[in-house]
């Protein structure tokens, strides 16, 4: 690097030889910089949400001369609370991005040979809406499946249900919080919310079980560990690596991957023996008390000390810190909980765990959302589809946002119906799905491919048509009521106007609409008309959300029970069900039971994947301001192992899965800070896309050794730590 | 430890890399600028000015002085990444900064490293002096000569210094933060201008006074590295060693002894009677010294650079 | 005359680098540089492992070498608040201020050649704001404030807490205090 700049300096100057050049470059400059001293040039700011990642913290834009230079935190957004993470300040990187895709692109070459040509939205949208049209009348529409993440789905959702079809698939339940969702509200009546209704500034103990907050940057709730953290509650956290939240912990549980559940029965057990419970609540508010207790009787500390590698003292130490800190204790639901397979379960026996402590709805523990609703507008009711959706595969608890790899089985196999069309849009399925290799194969069935996207990432680099969406920073979205403590409402808008020929969701929606005959489902002109009804119907000034970017009802706000605030339960029984009927009637254990899952063979490791701080999945790899700080992931591998292997920090390497699967080359990272039976990698690098000059092959793709996958049988879910690696140095 | 980084800049970390080796050249070239004026003087101010009669190196070598400092001075400028900013070198004086007492002191330098060539002229170069005012000039100073050569001597004892205080300033650097880096500096400033002296003197007699002198002061310099670097081996610029040594240096100081030492074995006290193959050692003995101080002046840059305060 | 001064917590700290990102767009500076940093060090060998985590900038010592050695002035220390900051239009890129600086504070803009470094966004500060890097500091672990007011945060934060500066030994006096607490290995 040294040689680099001198190289780059000398070259500059002999380049710059004459004085005259230099002067009439540094005027201009100097101007500016006075300018900007003097006050002449004046910023503006404009409020919007993020959308980064899905906290949609409220962010005001600070525009000067109609470019972004900088965004920050909205003050009065509960989300951010005048802060933004790195991701969300570095959010002008995708809205600069060179690479950005700039119009729509018409295949030309073979699928996946990335050759496309440009084509005017006019010719896009007709050929879309012709393929689309042609699919509804040869298969019926059901036959049109869609893929959407983030805030794309508001709007194609609506198209979709207009269209005729309720084939939808999201990554954010069978890939994120499905099995938790559904293990909460098996046993709550409620899922924990998203954000995460915790309330740990309040805990005296915290519990994370993976949840990596601080490399998971969710903005708030990093807030609220740090807060906690300085208040002195104590964090047992339970990773096999020593994550930023272990090394805050007051005790670091380097726990064997895939027994959790081991660890959580046999606090439950002891917690129960030695009565640390809460017996009021327990007695007034659960069922199957006597059953779980007979249940959990045989998980001791030293059975579990087997399993979990952790020392059976340490479990009955930690388990009296929890129960005598009680109901003050936040057992964290997780929320990427897609692990092994048995995930509801295992979020079932934090739920149960969580009841036990009487922690629900109490200070410290999880509070509870606000009941307060926003009515709906007035609207024409979607065609009834005789054929019934197949997205929910055969799982009786899957949820709503569909079972993603249900439609790529259906897809490959036409049962129980063919699936001809994949509409994708905000998710990059290639990365968020594992298997990669049935994504692919499915996807080279189908009739029609379209991709709705700001980046050329790896999916949209296969579609028949990609559609440019523009960035978040440049168009509508719709109005997002947030229900933390309290209900509020936050607006997204264009702090710029759209770059390039991007346009925004909504609009590529109502243009599609008119084509295949569903216009009539968008009947406003703008987006804004639509907000504005809303904020009418919602006795919202819309000005005043356009100003502020947030708009808070404090009286809507209930966290805990009080007298005024009784406890209430959706679940069938109206109580906290500890045995769960409803799983023993769908043929599952109604208690959470232990099951052993495989470990690595001698010379194999596990593979575990999450966050860094500074990326969000695969979609921030090419941003400019955020790659220079991380710019490809390592593997991370314990010392010793590495040692064995001649492997140095810095060198590197290349992983081969159980399947034979190879990845890209990737940095070791020889660490202290993880088992030795496993490795670890920062989810979302190694992109195909040769359009991403920057991301293009660095680092490692965690997906591409996601060969196999554990499918939990409650949801649907896709347990994915379930492959072995080995590595081989890279010659 | 374990320790990763994020935001740092290239031009800090791993390690400094502000200066190249321009400034190791510019070090170099001011140190031996300095080296000849104080060689020069002794030339010029020995024997009541005997010694340098008769010998041409008493112009040739007030002359390369500001030549030689011209040449150094316009690597630092090179090196500089704002130059158009550069007279306000000359609108501050700023009493702790080296590099402040150097842009002045070079300043006031040059002029008198000038002049001093231009008294020490001999009449047959008068003609060179294109213009009146410079003639007047250089026959108003005549009588100031003997003035002129203790300043200049003074002055390359201060430039000479000057060279290694400007490194040994810096606290953060503990590779430089030495008091014996000024005097190292200036022994090998002077080692250059008599290695300089002893190559383009005439006179075999000349030659071979400047090679002595030189071996002695090569001697001495070889002393204060050992003492500097046993300074390092006990301070924390030490940590920079395994990756730097003056190895190069005593290797070719030593050769350079060497040669020096099998000529004088050849030599008798007659030194105008030396054979050519004597002179051919001396030149190349000088040379090696040069060389040496060049690679001093370039170590000595960059491995302070690897060196950090913890 | 307000004692301008920064605290980090670093009990707070959780390396999330929003600190990093907000300064440099606030700051316009370039690509690949950057006026603050943080480290993540560990120690121990697995499963006796201790964390620290640590932003740094500069400190805005009260005995600067950066400023003593600058030959043109350019850097300087403002009397009135302590702010050690830069003269751009002097700055003739002779990089002195950054061998002389013993914490890397300082770096060489690539275009324009002057030194540069955190200003404590004195631009901010002057429009009653906190600098940029405390604002969003994600874990508010970055304090900032007045060290003559005994109610303003820097104050609030050092009450009862033992604080350190980075490289006291150096003698450049700091203004950037530390509070810092190791994870304890159990
Ligand atoms: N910066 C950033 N933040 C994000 C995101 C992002 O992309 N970037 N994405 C957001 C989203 S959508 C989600 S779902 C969340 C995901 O973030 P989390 O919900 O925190 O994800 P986890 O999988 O629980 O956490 C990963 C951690 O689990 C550990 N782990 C692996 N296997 C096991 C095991 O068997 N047992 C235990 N106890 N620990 C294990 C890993 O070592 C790692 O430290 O992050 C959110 N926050
Ligand atoms: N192996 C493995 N698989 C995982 C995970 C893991 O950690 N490891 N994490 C899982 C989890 S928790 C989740 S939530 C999912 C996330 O899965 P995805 O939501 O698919 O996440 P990304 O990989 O970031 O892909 C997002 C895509 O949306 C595009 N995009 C970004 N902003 C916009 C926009 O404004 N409009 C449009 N139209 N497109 C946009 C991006 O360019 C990118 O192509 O992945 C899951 N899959
Ligand atoms: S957490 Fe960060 S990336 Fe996610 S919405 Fe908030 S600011 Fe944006
Ligand atoms: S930290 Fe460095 S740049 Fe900042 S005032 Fe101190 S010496 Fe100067
Ligand atoms: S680079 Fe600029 S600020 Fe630094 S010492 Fe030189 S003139 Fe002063
Ligand atoms: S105070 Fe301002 S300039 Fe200094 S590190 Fe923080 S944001 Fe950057
Ligand atoms: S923003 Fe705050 S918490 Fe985040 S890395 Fe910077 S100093 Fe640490
Ligand atoms: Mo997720």
């Amino acid at each position: 690097m040294a040689i680099d700049l001198t190289r780059r300096k000398f070259l500059k100057i002999s380049g710059a030889a004459t004085v005259g050049a230099t002067v009439a470059l540094n005027l201009p400059d100097n101007f500016l910089l006075w300018a900007e001293e003097a006050g002449l040039v004046k910023a503006t700011y404009v409020p919007t949400y993020c959308e980064i990642c899905f906290w949609k913290c409220g962010a005001i834009a600070k525009v000067i001369n109609g470019r972004v230079v900088k965004l920050e935190g909205n003050p009065a957004h509960p989300n951010s609370r005048g802060k933004l993470c790195a991701r969300g300040s570095g959010g002008m990187g995708l809205l600069y991005d060179p690479d950005r895709i700039k119009t729509p692109l018409i295949r030309e070459g073979k699928r996946g040979e990335g050759k496309y040509r440009k084509a005017s939205w006019e010719e896009a949208l007709a050929m879309v809406a012709e393929k689309m049209n042609k699919i509804k009348q040869k298969y019926g529409p059901q036959s049109m499946a869609l893929f959407s993440h983030g805030c794309p789905t508001d709007h194609f959702l609506p198209l979709f249900s207009a269209y005729g079809s309720q084939n939808i698939g999201m990554p954010s339940f069978a890939q994120c919080r499905g099995p938790r969702d559904v293990g909460f509200e098996l046993t709550f009546g409620e899922n924990p919310g998203s954000p995460e209704r915790v309330d740990m500034v309040n805990s005296k103990v915290v519990v994370l079980l993976g949840s990596h907050l601080g490399e998971n940057m969710h903005n708030s709730q990093v807030q609220d560990f740090s807060e906690a953290v300085s208040r002195g509650a104590k964090f047992i956290v339970a990773d096999p690596r020593f994550s930023i939240a272990a090394g805050k912990a007051h005790t670091w549980l380097p726990i064997r991957p895939g027994t959790d559940m081991a660890l959580l029965l046999a606090w439950t057990n002891i917690i129960i023996k030695e009565g640390l419970y809460d017996k009021e609540y327990v007695h007034s508010h659960t069922n199957g008390f006597r059953e779980l207790a007979a249940s959990v009787r045989e998980y001791t500390p030293e059975w579990a000390e087997q399993e979990t590698d952790i020392p059976a003292a340490q479990i009955i130490e930690t388990a009296r810190l929890i129960g005598k800190n009680a109901p003050a204790v936040c057992i964290h639901p997780g929320r990427h909980t897609t692990w092994y397979g048995d995930d509801v379960q295992r979020t079932r026996a934090i739920a149960i765990l969580t009841a036990l402590l009487g922690s629900w709805g109490r200070p410290g523990g999880i509070f509870l959302a606000t009941n307060a609703t926003m009515p709906k507008l007035p609207a024409k009711p979607y065609p009834v589809i005789p054929t019934p959706p197949l997205n929910r595969g055969d799982f009786k608890f899957a949820g709503a946002e569909g079972v993603t790899q249900v439609i790529r089985t259906a897809t490959l196999t036409g049962k129980p119906y063919p699936i001809k069309g994949w509409f994708v849009s905000g998710t990059n399925l290639m990365k968020a799905l594992p298997n990669q290799q049935a994504t692919l194969d499915a996807i080279n069935k189908l009739d029609l491919l379209v991709v709705v996207d700001v980046m050329p990432y790896d999916t949209a680099m296969l579609a028949d048509v990609i559609l440019p969406e523009c960035s978040y920073l440049e168009r509508h979205d719709t109005l997002v009521v947030g229900k933390g403590k309290m209900m509020n409402v936050s607006i997204r808008q264009p702090v710029v106007p759209p770059l390039y020929e991007s346009k925004p969701a909504w609009w590529i929606a109502k243009e599609l609409a008119k084509r295949v005959g569903a216009g009539e489902y968008f009947p406003w002109n703008t987006y804004e008309d639509k907000m504005k009804s809303q904020c009418a119907l919602w006795g919202v000034n819309y000005e005043e959300l356009k100003n502020k970017g947030v708009v808070a009802f404090p009286d809507t706000a209930a966290p805990y029970f009080t007298a005024t605030n009784p406890p209430e339960f959706k679940t069938e029984s109206k109580k906290i069900e500890l045995y769960s009927k409803e799983l023993k009637e769908a043929g599952f254990d109604p208690l959470p039971r232990y099951v052993k899952h495989p470990q690595p063979a001698a010379g194999q490791f596990r593979l575990l994947y999450g966050r860094s701080p500074v990326h969000t999945f695969s979609r921030t790899t090419n941003n400019p301001e955020l790659h220079e700080l991380y710019p490809e992931n390592e593997v991370w591998v314990n010392s010793k192992q590495a040692k064995a292997l001649g492997l140095k920090n810095g060198d590197y390497a290349v992983l081969v899965n159980q399947d034979g699967v190879k990845s890209s080359k990737v940095r070791v990272k020889a660490t202290e800070r993880i088992r030795e039976d496993s490795v670890y990698l920062v989810h979302g690098f190694g992109t195909t896309s040769k359009e991403l000059k920057r991301a293009y092959r660095r680092g490692a793709d965690d997906q591409g050794l996601v060969t196999r996958y554990a499918v939990d049988p409650i949801c649907g879910s896709t347990g994915m730590r379930v492959n072995f690696v080995k590595l081989v140095k890279e010659a | 430890m374990e320790l990763t980084v994020t935001g740092t800049n290239a031009i800090t970390s791993p390690f400094l890399h502000a200066w190249d080796w321009r400034v190791a050249l510019y070090l170099f070239l001011g140190g031996m600028a300095a080296g000849l004026a104080v060689m020069s003087s002794i030339l010029r101010l020995k024997n009541a000015g005997k010694s340098a009669e008769g010998e041409s190196a008493s112009f040739w070598g007030p002359l390369w002085v500001p030549i030689i400092l011209s040449f150094g001075m316009l690597f630092i400028f090179w090196d500089l990444d704002r130059k158009l900013n550069v007279y306000w070198l000359y609108l501050t004086f700023k009493p702790f900064s080296p590099m402040s007492w150097g842009s002045w002191g070079l300043l006031l330098f040059f002029p008198v490293c000038a002049l001093n060539a231009l008294v020490t002229m001999p009449g047959e170069y008068r003609h060179w002096l294109r213009f009146d005012v410079l003639r007047t000039l250089v026959d108003r100073l005549q009588p100031h000569k003997r003035l002129l050569a203790i300043l200049n001597f003074v002055f390359g004892i201060f430039v000479g210094l000057y060279t290694g205080v400007l490194l040994s300033a810096f606290v953060a650097r503990p590779f430089w933060h030495s008091a014996l880096l000024p005097l190292l500096c200036l022994v090998s400033a002077l080692t250059a201008g008599a290695a300089f002296m002893a190559i383009i003197a005439k006179r075999k007699a000349v030659k071979l006074f400047f090679t002595k002198v030189n071996v002695s002061i090569v001697i001495a310099e070889l002393i204060v590295m050992v003492l500097f670097s046993i300074g390092l081996a006990t301070s924390q610029g030490g940590a920079v060693m395994p990756s730097f040594s003056f190895i190069l240096e005593y290797l070719l100081y030593g050769m350079a002894i060497a040669l020096v030492a099998k000529l004088l074995l050849v030599t008798d006290e007659r030194s105008d009677a030396l054979p050519d193959r004597a002179v051919l050692l001396m030149q190349v003995s000088a040379a090696m010294v040069l060389a040496g101080g060049l690679m001093f002046r370039i170590s000595l840059v960059y491995a302070g650079q690897l060196s950090h305060l913890v | 005359m307000p004692k301008y001064a920064m605290v980090i917590d670093q009990r707070r700290c959780v390396a999330c680098m929003a600190c990093v990102v907000s300064c440099k767009k606030e700051n316009e500076v370039p690509p690949e540089h950057f006026r603050t940093r943080v480290l993540e060090m560990v120690e121990g060998e697995f499963p006796k492992l201790r964390m620290e985590l640590r932003s740094e900038l500069c400190n805005h010592c009260d005995n600067p070498p950066c400023v003593a050695n600058c030959p043109t002035g350019a850097s300087y220390k403002r009397e009135e608040d302590g702010l050690v900051l830069l003269k751009k239009y002097r700055c003739v890129g002779c990089k002195a201020c950054l061998a002389a600086c013993p914490y890397d504070a300082r770096y060489i803009n690539p275009d324009k050649g002057f030194a540069d470094k955190c200003t404590f966004c004195e631009h901010r500060i002057k429009e009653g704001k906190e600098p940029a890097c405390v604002a969003t500091c994600i874990g508010k672990s970055r304090i900032f404030g007045d060290m003559d007011d005994a109610k303003s945060p820097v104050r609030v934060a050092l009450q009862g807490a033992h604080a350190e500066v980075l490289l006291k030994h150096a003698g450049t006096q700091p203004r950037v205090y530390y509070i810092k607490k190791f994870s304890k290995p159990e």
